[in-house]
């Protein structure tokens, strides 16, 4: 019998996984139809846990070039509660966020590129809440 | 009581097999006899000189091909047919080795023919990725109606770019997923090497600043390149391939990059943060340089499409 609820836990965890799956990929869709005037590159899902003593984050590498205008496009997951916190960083410098002083979000954000290299895009959410989101890397047709 | 619990298992088993074959698309799997066997199985089991993690990480950094084509379009300089790759020896392909290289050089003519909306020539380039993502047992990543249908009715030029660049980085996501990295490292340079063919060709003819400006800073991509071939050197295929890449490298030892550091400035426009950087990079390249960098990319792309 324990063979029979390991099978079925299984099978459950596994639909849960391809359901998850879909859904962001269904994001990642919803998501690039809302960057404008630009062409999609790249896109990152990202899903964390609420965590109140050191929330987490994720940290994706990419390299940016010269002369090219970038666009950071952020869609939150609904049934969450968490916003996502994009930041644009060079090493450890932070060079832009979507999250303003008064707390409130920018839609997008652009980087006018003028040195090509390593960058790298930063994903938490807002008070360390659980969230699942998706940034689109993309570059404005000038 | 147990008729119940197997009634319910069998039920499940069968939801789960459908939902999950859905998900995929159904061609994730090599058949052994009755047996379906996950592609994880097949993954590169050798030993790895760089984590899965960090080659994943290395390959992302590399850019997009088209930002390559886009470049190439913005500086005015017209479509040229003749610089694409024949699709004629996809046949001839008959190793995974020689079909992932040759499918990253497809896939960067297909964001050089989109980028121009040369829609109407796409068919043929796009025949030749599915076969040869099939080959590699990614064909299901590639959405070949889709993409068929944008491209034949010219309609929706933005979408036709999206499906199309998306379907790569599923691929590629999917091929690292699987522990098949090796695959995935081999679509990327077929892809780089192609972008630079494409820009070298086009700086042969006409050497734009920003083009030569281009070819000259992917020197910083170059040593990401070779670090992650180098991970399957094992393999012989590879071997050849990190020398042929190594001779790129060398010509490139006559470029010189300086980097002028400012302040980023930010502002709000239209809810938009617009993050200008400050900082200044100059690149140094003399004709010479340029030109044996032509050579170089000319002699291996030449090596890769007559594999």
């Amino acid at each position: 019998m324990k063979n029979v609820f390991k099978i079925f836990l299984t099978l459950i965890i596994g639909l849960h996984v391809g359901t998850s799956m879909a859904q962001s990929d269904d994001l990642v869709n919803v998501c690039a139809l809302g960057i404008g005037n630009a062409t999609y590159l790249k896109d990152y899902k990202v899903k964390l846990s609420a965590s109140s003593v050191s929330p987490p984050s994720a940290k994706f590498n990419v390299i940016l070039n010269k002369g090219t205008m970038y666009k950071i496009t952020v869609c939150n997951a609904e049934g969450y509660a968490g916003q996502a916190v994009v930041e644009l960083m060079e090493n450890a410098a932070v060079l832009g966020t979507n999250l303003k002083a008064d707390g409130s979000f920018v839609t997008a954000v652009g980087f006018q590129c003028q040195k090509t290299g390593m960058y790298s895009i930063n994903i938490s959410f807002k008070d360390g809440k659980e969230g699942a989101a998706v940034a689109i890397l993309s570059y404005i047709n000038m | 009581m147990r008729r119940n619990w197997l009634k319910l298992v069998y039920v499940a088993f069968i939801a789960g097999a459908f939902s999950l074959s859905a998900c995929s698309g159904g061609g994730n799997k090599k058949k052994s006899g009755d047996i379906e066997i996950p592609d994880e199985i097949f993954g590169d089991d050798k030993p790895l000189m760089i984590s899965q993690e960090a080659m994943g990480d290395i390959i992302d950094n590399i850019s997009s091909p088209v930002e390559m084509a886009a470049l190439l379009k913005s500086t005015g300089v017209p479509f040229s047919q003749k610089l694409l790759a024949s699709t004629d020896r996809v046949d001839d392909l008959n190793t995974n080795f020689k079909q992932a290289l040759n499918l990253g050089v497809y896939g960067c003519d297909l964001g050089y023919l989109n980028m121009y909306e040369k829609t109407g020539s796409v068919i043929n380039n796009m025949t030749a990725i599915k076969s040869l993502a099939n080959e590699l047992r990614i064909g299901q990543f590639f959405d070949f109606n889709t993409i068929k249908r944008l491209a034949t009715n010219n309609e929706n030029l933005d979408s036709l770019m999206y499906i199309s660049v998306s379907s790569f980085n599923n691929m590629d996501e999917y091929l690292r997923q699987t522990n098949r990295s090796n695959i995935s490292s081999l679509i990327v340079t077929g892809m780089w090497v192609e972008g630079m063919y494409l820009a070298t060709q086009v700086a042969k003819e006409a050497p734009n600043k920003e083009v030569v400006e281009r070819i000259a800073d992917q020197k910083l991509v170059l040593n990401d390149l070779i670090l992650i071939l180098k991970n399957y050197k094992a393999d012989s295929n590879f071997d050849v391939l990190v020398k042929e890449i190594e001779k790129i490298k060398k010509e490139y030892e006559g470029v010189k990059i300086t980097y002028e550091m400012g302040e980023p400035e930010a502002k709000e426009v239209d809810g938009m943060l617009i993050i200008v950087q400050n900082d200044k990079q100059h690149i140094d390249v003399s004709d010479e340089t340029l030109n044996r960098i032509i050579t170089s990319i000319e002699e291996v792309r030449h090596k890769i499409i007559s594999m």
